[in-house]
């Protein structure tokens, strides 16, 4: 009996997957656990393997298509049966397939002979294309609105903002796999700003079903995996729990003026050919301001181990380091005594053994205190965890605009955001408070202070 | 109309007779052996040889224009190449009396006068202030390439090759030429040696000389300035406006003290009696002889004479009588320098105008050729002597292409630099220090008085201020400039009617009781003079305001405006400053020729800074960012607001001094569904507009000021679109070819994804402005944006247009050409 394969859902946010291999072709034979094909989603890759044995009879997507979940992507049975009723492009699915997408895709891939059918070309090509404005179709995509369902009032019927708001305001929102799944009237959705959301059409599948035939819903073995702790993983997990269950930690938040900063940043970026300098980035800015600052405060530049405080001479710069196997931390030993350009090009260089995997163990301990920078990712406060037996690290903002009054003269300026973690058993509030003053002050007239 | 001198009708009704006085046509009649006593060997052979230098050059440029080699080395010169060849003694004659204090401007066919002024300058210029001006100018990157040309024995030697290659290399459009090669050979000029713009619109070079000699006279510099225009430029209304504004009866009769007198200007005329193919005397003029024409201009008859040209003496001899009544304060002086010019007017000139026989005779009386006979009959030197000096002459000629030909040693110019020229952006308090010249103290000026009594608020306890109590918008301009007469000693301001009659608007009133006739003066109905002459007085050294009376009048002006105002820094690479601010006045009720906006044309031309502010605040802020800039700026007012108060700036108008940007937009009212953007005295249209969108329909709209239009920052226009997602675009300007289409497609561009509909242009109709009671067809109202807004942008319920904004009407109307 043909048995169609769907593509598996991988978790509850996972609206499509991409199709990366196909280990069968059509008209292979196959057996229950042999490989079909290697999916992806944005996070990880999935092998599905076969359930029964027959052959393959029909493939309805090939490499690289981005296929919605649950969707039909294979028919697996006897010689000789016919596929067809399983393509989702074929009779029983095609409402749930965009006409306008259907036919461009097609366009584009004519020699795909296992491609859905395209059945309502025709009509997706007389119908015509709802005139939308571009800031009705920006609305629309950001707010999850299908701009064509809006009921165009600009002139001649002009779809314009103000009717995708009201679209908005009926309720009538839905991701983009919901729409593509089928979602055709509106009704409250749980996703994100009242969206309807594929889940929302299958709980609605369920209970349809549930009130017609009795019959009860079960979790399927696909809706989730079991993965191991890499060892470095494990080794976070513990640094990490240690130093909130160990320590008394907690976090000041603070702004600078970034005029200052930025300014320099610029001159960098136009001047560093000409002088020959590296590209000194906001990041070393900081490490270097950081240098400088911390042994004005010997209490945050020192490790507290047994109810001893060890204080430190000179600045061992800890930077926090996203890599693809997790949080690095290596040092820059005795950052205080080396110049911006110095710092930076060993920041780099750091980051780079960091990434590739062949950081000398020992660069990666020995470090008076940590700089650790979420600023590139929009962060604009966060409590940075302490590296123990560290007494401080400084977690690095992004900038936002913020409006002032100063002098009588109101405007707005570049805020960049100061997150410094502490050990309160080693320092107290207020000197914890002044090195933040304190470096605040100084990048607030770095280019001054670098002279 | 000054009241001093009374036009008496017994007097001036009287019959009588007006009697000219002989003009002289070549009376110089002496030899080389009868000058012996006034020139030296060395001055009889510096003649010989700097002519032969400007013959030499012309030939090499001949040469290679027409066979791509000189000897020996190929070159392909696309450029333009107007030769004088058989007018070198003109030149010669003319520079031999003349320093780098004498200023000489010239046409398109100056070669000659360039390199015949640059050798007399470094002749009588001494080592150490020649090393100086060739060691500063562009820091150096001319001379560095010059001194590698040939070895040279002294520090004149090495600024002769300096010349030479600083001319040619510009002429070939090398970094390393005079100009960087943005000047070209129709406008290489180099001013440390006096040498000032040579200018490829006939007889362009007349009236910014009218403004270099008032430059000299005003700041009492040193030497005189003659302009060098063809005889075919008389036919050209710009050179009569220059001769009418160099001779105003006021120089003599009422200006004071030192300034009393006549400009120090010479109009030469270098009559080499063809314009391109026109026979000028017996063709397309009518004076015959064009000396004649001085005689008709004032009673000294400009002292005008006709000179022969092809004598260098001669011509020697009438600049001496000539800057000795200049330095009589006797002057201007019309010269007619009679020559020839044996090449077309350029190579593609076949000369089917003439015939061969005509050419032929005056080759035969080559003026090189003749000299050279004279000095040997008299003894003066051998013919091998002046075989020898041309074969040096050849030979560093040879190496100056070779040099300037060269790549690597004379680059062009990096695109983008070119940009970095098209202003200098400079701020400059004033142009010169010194006193300024004033007749009472600031605070005792009546004017002054007056404001200092006056609200500087349009409304007063919420009350509107009546018009006589109110801060006006003229007096936002007025204070400005009088702060700028009492600081910048350069700063003079001229046009129709502004001394005592205070300006047509009354903006300039009370600054005659301030200032003498030397800093403020009527002039005459010359539009294109006053401009051009305000760029000669400009890039001279000086900052000046030239007015006109009427935006309509700036067609008058349309050359003075559009190709010398506005080209002069770059073309310069930055050389020149342009510190002349042009306030142009935009009318309206006075129908067709009195009431249009052309900011639009000025906004086009690239090199102009455009303003048109529409509030007092504004007005004072951005005049005085115009004063103390150094770019030329059209500053646009409107005659509908010159009496507005303001109602924008919190607290009213600042008495003392400060600068709006040049090129920064101001939001007079925020607003979050439609942002209009208006230029000029549409913003209280505007304002209007947003009145009703508010009251009627519920909708906020956001009201921009543009206040500049070049330079022009979007950045917050774009923000507010980006919020808004609806703009209209809206000033009196015609709508066809308005500014604001230019700026709806750069919005459309940046801010496209934010927008709700498309950028909409709201502008006059394309149509003469009617009278003044049926002005309300044409100019924008406050109705039209609504109207637009419900066609083009988003329909308003139960709303009725009035006026016709639909698609259809818009292709109708473009088809129909209105």
């Amino acid at each position: 009996m043909a048995t169609p394969v769907i593509m598996p859902r991988q978790g509850q946010s996972v609206e499509s997957c991409i199709i990366v291999k196909w280990h069968k072709k059509v008209g292979d034979a196959v057996k229950a656990g042999d490989l079909l094909f290697t999916y992806e989603t944005d996070k990880a890759s999935f092998d599905e393997e076969s359930k029964i044995d027959g052959i393959i009879l029909a493939i309805f997507y090939q490499e690289d298509a981005d296929v919605p979940v649950l969707t039909n992507v294979c028919v697996i049975g006897d010689e000789g049966e016919d596929p067809s009723p399983y393509s989702p492009g074929g009779e029983a699915t095609e409402k749930a397939i965009k006409p306008d997408i259907v036919a461009a895709d097609t366009a584009e891939e004519s020699e795909g002979a296992t491609k859905p059918v395209p059945v309502v070309a025709a009509e997706g090509a007389t119908k015509p294309v709802p005139v939308a404005s571009p800031r009705a179709r920006n609305l629309a995509e950001r707010a999850g609105v299908d701009f064509s369902r809006a009921a165009g009032s600009g002139p001649d019927g002009r779809i314009i903002e103000k009717d995708i708001i009201a679209l908005q305001q009926q309720g009538s929102a839905g991701t983009k796999a919901a729409f593509a799944a089928g979602l055709t009237g509106t009704g409250a959705g749980t996703g994100l700003g009242g969206r309807t959301t594929l889940q929302d059409i299958a709980d609605a599948e369920v209970s349809g079903r549930q009130s017609g035939s009795g019959v009860e819903a079960e979790v399927s073995a696909g809706d989730y995996t079991e993965v191991k702790l890499t060892n470095i993983r494990k080794v976070i997990a513990n640094a990490m729990f240690a130093s909130l269950s160990t320590t008394a930690q907690l976090t000041l938040n603070s702004s600078f003026n970034a005029a200052d900063i930025l300014e320099y940043r610029r001159w960098v970026k136009e001047n560093m050919q000409a002088q020959g300098m590296p590209n000194i980035t906001l990041n070393d800015v900081l490490l270097f301001a950081v240098s400088r600052v911390l042994l004005m405060h010997k209490s945050l530049n020192a490790n507290l181990v047994d109810e001893k405080m060890r204080y430190f001479a000179h600045v061992h710069l800890g930077v926090a380091i996203d890599t693809e196997r997790g949080l690095m931390v290596p040092t820059i030993f005795n950052a205080d005594a080396k110049s911006i350009s110095e710092i930076c090009t060993e920041a780099k260089s750091l980051v780079e053994q960091c990434q590739k995997g062949t950081i000398n163990p020992d660069l990666l301990k020995g470090g008076t205190f940590t700089v650790t920078n979420l600023g590139g990712l929009g962060v604009e406060s966060f409590t940075p965890v302490l590296n123990p037996p560290q007494t401080g690290i400084l977690g690095v903002n992004n900038i936002t605009q913020r409006f002032r009054n100063e002098g009588g003269a109101a405007g707005f300026y570049p805020a960049m955001g100061l997150s410094l973690t502490f050990d309160h058993r080693a320092v107290d509030g207020a000197p914890a408070a002044r090195f933040l003053k304190d470096l605040t002050v100084f990048l607030e007239n770095f280019r001054s202070n670098i002279k | 109309m000054p009241k001093s001198q009374y036009i008496d009708p017994n007097q001036v009704r009287q019959k009588g007779w007006i009697k000219f006085k002989d003009i002289p046509v070549n009376q110089y009649d002496k030899t080389v052996k009868d000058e012996t006593g006034n020139f030296s060997r060395d001055d009889f052979m510096r003649i010989f040889r700097d002519m032969s230098i400007i013959r030499e050059f012309e030939t090499m440029l001949n040469k290679i224009k027409v066979t791509g080699e000189y000897n020996g080395i190929s070159y392909n010169h696309p450029g333009p190449a107007h030769l004088s060849m058989g007018q070198e003694a003109s030149a010669v004659g003319q520079a031999f009396l003349l320093d780098k204090d004498d200023f000489i401007f010239g046409s398109h066919r100056s070669h000659g006068e360039i390199l015949a002024k640059g050798l007399s300058a470094i002749e009588k210029t001494d080592d150490a202030t020649l090393t100086e001006i060739m060691e500063s100018y562009f820091d150096g990157a001319v001379l560095k390439v010059a001194e590698g040309i040939t070895k040279t024995e002294s520090v004149k030697q090495l600024a002769m090759n300096f010349l030479l290659y600083g001319t040619l290399a510009e002429i070939f459009a090398r970094e390393t030429g005079f100009n960087k090669g943005l000047g070209g050979s129709m406008h290489a000029f180099f001013t440390p040696l006096g040498i000032y713009p040579n200018n490829a619109i006939v007889g362009g070079s007349a009236d910014i000389s009218v403004g270099a000699a008032l430059y000299k006279k005003i700041n009492r510099k040193k030497g005189i300035v003659i302009a060098n225009i063809g005889d075919a430029s008389l036919g050209c209304g710009p050179v009569w406006e220059a001769l009418m504004l160099a001779t105003m009866d006021q120089y003599k009769k009422l200006w004071e003290g030192e300034y009393k007198g006549g400009l120090p200007l010479i109009f030469n005329f270098m009559n080499n009696q063809y314009g391109m193919g026109g026979q000028t005397s017996g063709e397309t003029m009518g004076y015959e002889i064009l000396a004649r024409l001085g005689a008709g201009i004032n009673p000294e008859q400009m002292h005008s004479e006709r000179v022969d040209g092809y004598n260098p003496l001669a011509v020697i001899d009438a600049i001496r009588r000539k800057k000795e009544i200049i330095e009589n304060k006797q002057g201007p002086v019309l010269l007619d320098t009679l020559t020839y010019r044996f090449t077309g007017h350029s190579p593609s000139d076949a000369s089917s105008y003439r015939t061969k026989e005509e050419i032929d005779a005056w080759v035969e009386q080559d003026s090189i050729e003749s000299y050279k006979k004279e000095l040997i009959s008299a003894n003066i030197a051998k013919e091998d002597e002046f075989e020898s000096i041309r074969q040096n002459i050849s030979e560093i000629l040879t190496e100056v292409v070779r040099t300037a030909t060269d790549d690597t040693k004379s680059p062009k110019i990096e695109p983008e630099k070119i940009g970095t020229y098209m202003f200098s952006n400079k701020k400059i308090e004033k142009m010169e220090d010194g006193d300024c010249e004033t007749l009472i103290p600031l605070e005792e000026n009546p004017r002054v008085v007056q404001i200092s009594k006056k609200v500087r608020t349009a409304t007063e306890n919420g009350q509107p201020v009546s018009k006589n109590r109110v801060y006006q918008l003229r007096d936002g301009i007025f204070e400005a400039i009088i702060h700028k007469f009492y600081t910048d000693p350069t700063l003079v301001a001229y046009g129709e009617e502004n001394r005592d009659w205070g300006g047509a608007f009354a903006v300039y009133r009370g600054l005659t009781e301030s200032l003498p006739y030397n800093r403020l003066f009527n002039s005459s109905i010359s539009e294109a003079a006053i401009v051009g002459s305000a760029v000669g007085y400009g890039l001279s050294g000086g900052r000046v305001i030239a007015e006109l009376m009427y935006c309509d009048f700036l067609g008058r002006a349309g050359d003075e405006v559009f190709n010398q105002l506005s080209k002069w820094q770059s073309m310069s690479a930055g050389e020149l400053k342009m510190p002349v601010v042009l306030r142009v006045s935009v009318g309206s009720k006075y129908g067709a020729q009195h009431s249009q906006d052309w900011t639009s044309l000025a906004a086009h031309i690239p090199g102009l800074k455009v303003v048109f502010p529409a509030t007092p605040y504004d007005a004072k802020g951005l005049m005085n960012s115009a004063l103390m800039g150094t770019d030329p700026v059209i500053f646009f007012e409107s005659q509908r607001i010159y009496d507005i108060g303001e109602m924008f700036h919190e607290g009213g108008v600042p008495e003392g001094y400060y600068e709006i940007p040049i090129g920064e937009p101001d939001i007079k009212r925020e607003g979050k569904d439609l942002t209009i953007l208006s230029v000029g005295a549409t913003l209280y249209r505007a304002l209007q507009a947003a009145d009703i969108f508010e009251e009627k329909y519920g909708i906020s709209a956001e009201v921009i000021d543009a206040r500049s239009i070049v330079p022009f920052d979007y950045e917050k226009v774009i923000e507010s679109v980006k919020k808004t997602g609806r703009i209209i675009l809206a000033s009196d300007a015609c709508e066809r070819g308005s500014h604001l289409k230019d700026m709806a497609q750069t919005i459309s561009e940046t801010a496209f994804d934010y927008l709700d509909a498309p950028p909409v242009v709201v502008g006059s109709r394309n149509w003469i402005t009617p009278a003044h009671e049926i002005e309300d067809y044409f100019f924008p109202q406050a109705q039209w944006l609504v109207d637009a807004f419900h066609e083009k942008i988003m329909p308003l319920k139960d709303h009725v247009a009035e006026n016709n904004f639909t698609v259809n009407e818009q292709l109708r109307r473009n088809k129909g050409g209105i």
